[in-house]
């Protein structure tokens, strides 16, 4: 199964949590909505609205938990007729990420929480350190997208 | 409040090395309502469990010997046992020396008595 990646070190456990879980698309995102990581997209522009809208829904479902909880939800599904949604955070020392993953019947919420959680350890265990760019800014956000684009989509 | 399953589970943890009895949507892999011995990983359990009776069943039904009404995975130290008819199915872990007859008569009395469909 092809898993694009823009930091090297994403790529192991993401690629066992794509051939464990069998979803249909995974993303790996900065609550910024840059993307890190992908698979199943055919598309960059599809990666490019699928990240907008999971920073935004990451941010508002955040929001929602602390005003109803002190804290944001741990982790969101959206229930389709054929398809289903995950959506969590994940924490490394680079800093936070946020994960969407898409699945039908082939797959169960159960399943993909099940390896989720060894993802989530796996990205902790992978990640190296914070470099010092710190994280995108605002002026070149447009700039650092297209790039992460193009490199997952073998354009770079 | 206890759950309708609440007395179904019971039963089947009372038998001799029965160590655990869950309900879960096979659908979803999710717990609906389970009684576990300490240290066992129910929402692993059954995300498998429900994920391997799937199959069975989608297999059965290939092989076109119509529903898989019972799966019993044997293990070096014990027995995993699934049953079910509808999105629901019971599933039990048990070590060597539980009487697998008489457990799976209680599962199967289980899905007849309705307390699943």
């Amino acid at each position: 199964m092809s898993v694009a990646v823009v930091e090297a070190w994403i790529e192991v456990p993401l690629r066992r949590f794509v051939d464990d879980a069998r979803v249909m698309l995974a993303l790996l995102l900065h609550p910024s909505g840059q993307v890190v990581a992908q698979h199943g997209f055919t598309r960059a522009v599809d990666v490019m609205s699928a990240c907008a809208l999971a920073a935004a829904i990451h941010a508002s479902s955040g929001e929602l938990g602390r005003q109803l909880e002190g804290k944001p939800f741990a982790g969101l599904h959206h229930a389709g007729q054929e398809r289903q949604l995950f959506l969590a955070q994940v924490g490394t020392a680079r800093g936070s990420y946020i994960f969407l993953t898409v699945f039908d019947r082939g797959s169960s919420l159960g399943l993909v929480q099940l390896y989720f959680d060894e993802l989530r350890d796996g990205l902790a265990r992978a990640a190296p350190p914070a470099d010092e760019k710190g994280p995108t800014l605002a002026e070149n956000f447009e700039g650092e997208l297209n790039r992460n684009l193009a490199v997952l989509f073998g354009r770079a | 409040m206890s759950s309708p399953f609440a007395d179904l589970l019971g039963t089947l943890v009372r038998q001799r090395g029965v160590m655990g009895g869950l309900v879960v949507s096979e659908s979803d892999g999710i717990i609906v309502d389970a009684t576990l011995q300490v240290g066992i990983k129910g929402n692993v359990v059954a995300a498998l469990a429900a994920s391997l009776f799937r199959k069975a069943r989608l297999s059965s039904a290939a092989a076109g010997l119509g529903e898989a009404m019972f799966l019993t995975l044997e293990a070096e130290h014990g027995r995993v046992c699934a049953a079910g008819r509808s999105d629901l199915i019971l599933v039990t872990i048990a070590d060597p020396r539980t009487n697998l007859g008489l457990l799976r008569v209680e599962m199967l009395k289980g899905l007849e008595g309705g307390t699943l469909s």
